[in-house]
């Protein structure tokens, strides 16, 4: 079946299976490896992508369920050769160790900053619950988002 | 061995992705009708062979690595009317397909049913909240479903539509054992209907579980209570999730709490008879002894909580 959906700005029209998953859509068709398969069951986050506006863990959604939706993946963040502050803050944060997990958590951080400029570190943790780091890097990471949030605030970007 | 950077633009991956190939399409379905109407239609015509789907946070586990064995999909996501929440002077109705990010962050469900609000904020983590739904969550009925023993403890109704009929019933009565109940092959849950708390309510609500978020709990516990203006119960349900084969009520509790002044309420009686009336199980997320010493602990702390609020 044909779908139409926007993904990082660009429309597109994708012919998809009735069993295929969003996160496979993604990956194995678009090519955008950005987004991870950790547990294929929404329990890690690794694969989390923003759907019209809120993070979803894409291996639970159906791709034709993307008919008409807005996708955001950690691709379409960055503007030409401008990281997106996020991106940045990880980087000079040093919130990266082995990777998988930051696609995720970039994503989810991204929804929060949306919803809230300055969140504290509390409310950090608690968006990024559904997230998980098995280097357990959760301090930097948490850092990370609040830095970005300092910077964009200052910026005013975004 | 240095590797030969490319140029910047050239090596850059595209933002929106490549060209797929066309995939050719097996006999599988997916029918996401935009009215309520369409979908009765299909549900009639289908039953039980196309799978119904809204946020998916459940089913897609269930099928998980053996997606091939849906045959179709019933998708009730495009349905605008199962997406409604309307607020009267005596009832609040919420569609199917609300998800639960929606009534957690919802002022008025705030302020009338703060156990559901609580309830859908702490369902798994936000990735799940922004897809699944609380028709979801009843129609799975799963005994440990995070907002079932709220949805009992303020004696929701639920409707259940088919082709050309409808039935309304007390949604202790749909669950009949662990994710059964009584949902025919042509119906879909189409609304939630909950009777307006009066003002003198008092609630508590608690979520027992391993780690914070993304958890199947191990115990849920809502109390509701309502007094008259000398502080004397009018009504009492206490409620509880994955302490039996179905979310449930335990009525013994009510018919103990029903006129006493909740001021002189011995709070470890009322754990007591609340323990007594649940049939827990060992399994991996708390042995049944567990079950029932926590049951006995939040309940007298709940009972506490609330005395202590008139």
């Amino acid at each position: 079946m044909e779908i139409k959906f926007t993904i990082n700005g660009e429309e597109r029209t994708e012919q998809v299976k009735p069993n295929q998953r969003l996160l496979d859509l993604i990956r194995k068709d678009l090519g955008l490896v950005a987004a991870k398969e950790g547990c294929g069951k929404g329990e890690c986050g690794a694969c989390t992508v923003i759907m019209n506006g809120e993070p979803v863990t894409s291996c639970l959604v159906l791709a034709a369920q993307a008919d008409e939706a807005e996708i955001l993946t950690v691709e379409g963040l960055a503007e030409g050769d401008n990281l997106h502050p996020l991106q940045e803050a990880f980087i000079e944060a040093g919130a990266v160790q082995c990777g998988f997990c930051i696609p995720g958590c970039i994503m989810t951080a991204y929804c929060l900053l949306k919803e809230n400029s300055s969140p504290t570190r509390n409310e950090i943790r608690t968006a990024l619950a559904g997230n998980i780091c098995r280097c357990t890097g959760y301090q930097k990471i948490i850092d990370a988002v609040q830095l970005a949030a300092k910077n964009m605030a200052a910026g005013g970007e975004n | 061995m240095q590797r030969e950077s490319k140029p910047n633009v050239e090596n850059r991956q595209k933002t929106s992705g490549k060209d797929s190939k066309k995939v050719p399409i097996g006999s599988a379905d997916f029918l996401a009708p935009e009215s309520l109407e369409k979908a009765l239609d299909y549900r009639k015509r289908y039953g039980f062979q196309a799978t119904v789907i809204a946020g998916g946070t459940d089913i897609m586990v269930d099928y998980f690595e053996r997606l091939y064995e849906v045959n179709s999909w019933l998708d009730l996501n495009k349905i605008e009317e199962l997406k409604k929440i309307e607020i009267n002077d005596e009832n609040i109705i919420i569609g199917a397909t609300v998800t639960h990010k929606r009534i957690a962050e919802h002022q008025e469900l705030q302020n009338h049913l703060p156990m559901l609000a609580q309830a859908s904020s702490e369902v798994g983590a936000w990735q799940i909240q922004s897809r699944g739904t609380i028709g979801g969550n009843i129609v799975t009925s799963s005994p440990a479903g995070d907002t079932l023993a709220p949805l009992l403890a303020y004696n929701a109704k639920v409707v259940l539509q088919s082709k050309g009929d409808k039935r309304i019933i007390d949604i202790e009565d749909f669950f009949i054992g662990p994710k059964e109940n009584v949902e025919e092959s042509d119906e879909i849950l189409t609304k939630i209907i909950i009777p307006k708390p009066s003002k003198n309510t008092l609630s508590r609500w608690r979520k027992v579980g391993k780690r914070k978020a993304l958890i199947i709990s191990s115990l849920t516990m809502a109390i509701l209570i309502e007094v008259d203006d000398q502080g004397v119960i009018k009504t009492a349900r206490a409620c509880y999730g994955a302490v039996a084969p179905t979310p449930i009520e335990i009525r013994n509790v009510g018919d103990y709490l029903e006129r006493q002044k909740l001021k002189n309420v011995d709070p470890k009686k009322v754990g007591e008879i609340a323990v007594s009336g649940i049939s827990p199980i060992d399994d991996i997320r708390g042995t049944e002894q567990y079950r029932r010493q926590v049951t006995y602990d939040l309940t007298i702390n709940a009972i506490k909580e609330m005395a202590s609020e008139l």
